[in-house]
Parts: structure tokens; C-alpha cells; sequence
């Protein structure tokens, strides 16, 4: 019994093992490309271990590609995306979970149904739009397509959510007086806490990821994802700067396996909260 | 646990809701309607043209040989992947539900194809699958020396290789949503069975299996959506090539609308996307209600 205990042990181990190498590799393989000069990119076998590692391509990347500014922008479209997708979210959640009519029953079935319409099937007539209302290429365009983006799993998130606070906790505070902007923000919003961090960070993810906005709303602004597929090619004869696009990659990929590792437990409550009900 | 607030304070709620209507509404309703309207004309900005013409771009689709070899491949694209996702993503939700002590750092490398976006893993793997300095060729040639396959430059190892890099990426997110499923099982119904002598495979087809069914369908329609609707995967990764044999439909799409700016006949290509996606998520929707 205890040798297949042991057995049973070790081919877990080898599974595991195995999942790993097939996720992790190719990202140290990124990581080592990104410290080798781009000389001796150009060998076969590939060296796993550099033999003369250099920050040269993270220098040049800081230097010559406007790194700086795509960080900056970056960050000013998803900080104003998460926070104002969160208060018009939570408004909407609260109004689709505690009120009760057949339009408003319409108009959530309206915002499920519109995750159901893919970006490309609208990307033409919404470039015209925003061109026309001069939205095109500014961070407020940006951020109302992002916003628009996260906010059918946002609200479907919250919605579920508020449902589950019974409501005679809201009752109860009514008795003792409280108005109706007392008790959203003294006793339904505390409670939300959990479920908007949850939401927050998935929602943070998405934004990083988001690629078909910038790529299409946006020519002067540019954020990291889009910033990869730009790189300049240096001497380099093959269709990728690889040296480049390594070094860039880890750029974009550090902060995510950082930001993964912290909130594990959170992502996955989030992933899960969204997979249960869906 | 549904209880409503008074009828009279309505229009509280309707303020509330307000902003995210306005947001979608502008959009996405407004542009999926401009779509179809521009799908009955011939919109090309090229030539100064905008006609109406009917049905006639509907007609042009099915007699257009470049779009029925993109529709081949996301079909393709879609079946393979999703069988994919299907089989490896129990295999994995397995693996990620079973208890020792590395789970918690196995969850977490798990999430990180996830997170990564598309974008980034498109740019490698173009390097990746070079012949001389690729990783996977590299990784072959430990085991078969001299094996030498430019795989983007041929058709059908280009498809594989897309197909691969999109099962990278998505497979280990939809294992995770298996595994929520598995979750769900009570542990006694495991034991019952070992208690009445069933082995660990007949366990798995005899109770895990038919628990999760519903689960991987209900999955299965955003899936299988977003398949549809793949964009950066063959942007970043082989720009459609060789010729067009790795263009999805959303691919090809923005390529009419943006680069050859023939409105219509994209507009009409994008109506049909949306209507083979409706059509799909409400049969299946339908068949899973009816289960």
C-alpha cells in the first residue's frame, strides 16, 4: 500500500513537472534571448545559458522607443477604466439586483446579449463614430471603449453579487433613518468590497491585454500591448527584431507574473465567481 | 431573497443604470445596426463608391475563393481547438484538482498564459517556430538531430502551429473553470464508490464525468465565441500567411474594412460571423436547457 502510495506521488510529480516546463520554458527562453547581445542570437543549438549577458536591448528599448511614455499612458487608461467602470458598475449592479421591473429585466438581458457581439463585427462604423465626434486617437475615446469592454462581465459580477446581501439588512438601516445614499455607502458598498477587488483585478488583466482598441481607436497613443508589434527592426535580417521583441515581451510579462503570483487565491475566486454563473 | 423596492422609486433605478446603457449603446448597438445597414451596400472608399446593392455582397461571399479558404480555416481553427480544449482541459483540471503539496505554485503557473496577452506570445512564437533558431526546432533537435522545418511557412504546419500557441494560451484558463466544476463534488460520492470497489477510471466516467458535462457545454459557448472571433493571435503571429492560409474571419475583416477599405463587403462578412454566432450559443443554449 505504501509503494503505491510513493508511485502515486512520483506521477503526480512528473504531471506536474511536466505543465510546468511546458508554461515556464518558453518564458525563460524570452528571458534568456532578452540578455543575449543579438549577435549571438543567430547560433544553433540555442546557449540556455548566456555566455555574455547584457542589458543592452532593455537600454535601447528605454532610449529609442519612447518605453516612458507608453508606461504613462498605459497606466492613465487603466487606472480611469477600473475606476470609473467600477462606480457606473456598482450603480448598475445594485439597480439590476434590488429593483424589479420588465424594462430594466430588458435592459440586462440588452448588456448580457451584447457580450455575444464580437469587437470586429463593430470595428469599422465605431472608427467612423469616433472619428466623427473627434474621439479618435484621445485618451477619453480610449477609455470609453475600454470601459465599454469590461462592463457586460462587470455588471453580471456585481449583479450576482448584491442579489446574495439579503435585503433586510438595507431594511433594517431604513428603520434607523438612513437615507438612501447612507446605506449604499455605509452598508452595500463595505459588503461589495470583496467582489469589486475580485472584479478589479480581472478587470486590470483584460485592460493590460486589451490589444483591438489600441491597435484601432488609437495611432499616437500607444500603450504596451500594442507597442510590441512596433518595434523597429535593428540590423537584423530576419522578419522579427527578436532582440527587441524579447526584451519588451518580458517588460510586459514581468509585472503579470508578479501581479498572478500575489493575487493566485483572488484571480482564481474571480475566474470562478464568472464560470459558475455563466 | 428577490424582494423589490417600491414601483414608485423607479426612476432612481433607471438612473443608476443609465451610464453603462449609454456606454453600450453607443458602442456596440449603434455600430452592429450601421453594420448591417452597410452590408446591403457597395461601400469601397478606393474607388469613391456607395450604391446600394441588395443582397448581391451576401451572394459574392460564396463565390469568393480567398474568403471560403478563410472560412475553412477558422472552421478548422475552431473544431480542432475547441476538441482540444475539451480533452486536455479535463486532463488538466484533473491534475490541478489533485492534493499534494506543489498545487498552490501549479495553479499559480497556470494562470500566467492567461494573463500574458496574446499579442506578446505571438511575437515569440513567429521566432519560435523559425527553423535555424526557433525554440521548437531546438527542442526537436535534441531527439532527432538534423530535423529542419520552417513551420510559418508551410500551410498545414502553419495552421498546427496557430492552433498550438492558441491551446498554450486559453487551455489552462478553461481548466480552471473545469476544475470550479469539480469542485462542486461531494468527496463522498468518491468514496462510496471505492467502497463498493470501482477503480479510479470507472470512477471518473461513472461519476465525474456525467457531473461535469453540463458544465463543458455551458463553457464551451464563449469558447467557441471567442474562436470565432480570434484577431491577435494571426496579427501577431503570421499576418494570415502563407498566403492566406491562417486567416481567421476576423482577420479577414479588418483587412477589408481597414486596408482595402471595401466596406460593404466586409460589413456583410462580419453580419454572417455575428449570425453563425447567434444561431450557435442559442442551439446550444437550447439543447443544454432541454437536458
Amino acid at each position: 500500500m505504501i509503494t503505491r502510495f510513493k508511485l502515486e506521488n512520483i506521477f503526480k510529480w512528473i504531471i506536474a513537472l511536466t505543465v510546468s516546463f511546458i508554461i515556464l520554458f518558453p518564458l525563460y527562453w524570452i528571458f534568456i534571448s532578452s540578455i543575449t547581445p543579438a549577435g549571438e542570437l543567430f547560433q544553433r543549438p540555442i546557449k540556455y545559458i548566456p555566455e555574455n549577458p547584457t542589458l543592452s536591448n532593455y537600454i535601447y528599448l528605454i532610449k529609442n522607443t519612447g518605453l516612458y511614455d507608453k508606461i504613462i499612458s498605459t497606466f492613465i487608461i487603466i487606472t480611469t477604466t477600473l475606476l470609473i467602470s467600477t462606480i457606473i458598475c456598482v450603480m448598475a449592479a445594485y439597480s439590476f439586483a434590488r429593483y424589479d421591473s420588465i424594462g430594466l429585466k430588458i435592459a440586462f438581458l440588452f448588456i448580457l446579449f451584447s457580450m455575444l457581439i464580437p469587437n470586429v463585427v463593430t470595428a469599422r462604423p465605431l472608427y467612423d463614430f469616433m472619428r466623427k465626434v473627434g474621439l479618435y486617437d484621445t485618451y477619453t475615446g480610449l477609455i470609453i471603449l475600454y470601459i465599454s469592454r469590461v462592463i457586460p462581465f462587470t455588471v453580471l459580477i456585481l449583479r450576482n453579487f448584491v442579489s446574495n446581501i439579503p435585503i433586510t439588512i438595507e431594511e433594517a438601516a431604513a428603520i434607523d433613518g438612513a437615507d438612501f445614499s447612507q446605506t449604499i455607502f455605509h452598508i452595500i458598498l463595505p459588503l461589495m468590497k470583496p467582489a469589486i477587488a475580485t472584479v478589479s483585478i480581472t478587470n486590470f488583466i483584460m485592460c493590460l491585454n486589451e490589444f483591438f482598441i489600441p491597435l484601432f481607436y488609437a495611432n499616437n497613443i500607444q500603450v504596451l500591448s500594442t507597442a510590441i508589434t512596433q518595434l523597429p527592426l535593428q540590423d537584423n535580417m530576419y522578419s522579427v527584431p527578436w532582440d527587441l521583441v524579447s526584451s519588451m515581451g518580458w517588460i510586459i510579462i514581468l509585472p503579470i507574473i508578479i501581479f498572478v503570483s500575489v493575487f493566485e487565491k483572488q484571480i482564481m475566486e474571480g475566474i470562478m465567481a464568472g464560470g459558475v454563473k455563466a | 431573497m428577490f424582494v423589490q423596492k417600491a414601483k414608485s422609486k423607479l426612476w432612481i433605478a433607471w438612473i443608476l443604470v443609465l451610464p453603462v446603457l449609454i456606454i453600450r449603446g453607443f458602442t456596440v448597438i449603434y455600430p452592429i445596426f450601421e453594420t448591417i445597414r452597410i452590408s446591403f451596400y457597395d461601400v469601397r472608399l478606393l474607388r469613391g463608391l456607395n450604391q446600394f446593392v441588395g443582397l448581391q455582397n451576401y451572394f459574392k461571399v460564396f463565390t469568393d475563393p480567398k474568403v471560403l479558404e478563410t472560412i475553412e480555416f477558422t472552421l478548422i481553427f475552431v473544431i480542432s481547438s475547441m476538441t482540444l480544449h475539451i480533452l486536455l482541459g479535463v486532463l488538466l483540471a484533473l491534475i490541478l484538482n489533485m492534493k499534494f503539496k506543489a498545487k498552490k505554485f501549479l495553479r499559480t503557473i497556470v494562470l500566467i498564459p492567461w494573463a500574458m496577452p496574446m499579442v506578446v506570445i505571438g511575437m515569440a512564437a513567429k521566432w519560435g517556430f523559425n527553423n535555424e533558431y526557433g525554440l521548437v526546432n531546438d527542442f526537436i533537435r535534441r531527439f532527432v538531430p538534423n530535423f529542419e522545418l520552417s513551420w510559418l511557412i508551410h500551410s498545414d504546419t502553419a495552421r498546427a502551429a496557430v492552433i498550438a500557441m492558441d491551446i498554450w494560451k486559453n487551455l489552462p484558463f478553461f481548466a480552471i473553470l473545469i476544475l470550479a466544476g469539480l469542485q462542486f463534488i461531494p468527496t463522498e460520492l468518491y468514496e462510496a464508490a471505492m467502497v463498493d470497489g470501482a477503480t479510479k477510471v470507472q470512477a471518473f466516467f461513472k461519476i465525474t464525468l456525467p457531473l461535469i458535462v453540463k458544465n463543458i457545454m455551458v463553457l464551451s459557448i464563449p469558447f467557441t465565441m471567442w474562436r470565432l472571433a480570434s484577431f491577435d493571435i494571426v496579427y501577431s503571429m503570421t499576418s494570415g500567411g502563407p498566403g492566406s492560409s491562417t486567416e481567421l474571419i476576423a482577420y479577414r475583416i479588418t483587412t477589408e474594412v481597414f486596408t482595402n477599405l471595401n466596406l460593404g463587403y466586409g460589413a456583410t462578412l462580419a453580419v454572417l460571423l455575428f449570425i453563425v454566432m447567434v444561431v450557435f450559443s442559442t442551439t446550444n443554449l437550447y439543447f443544454i436547457n432541454k437536458k
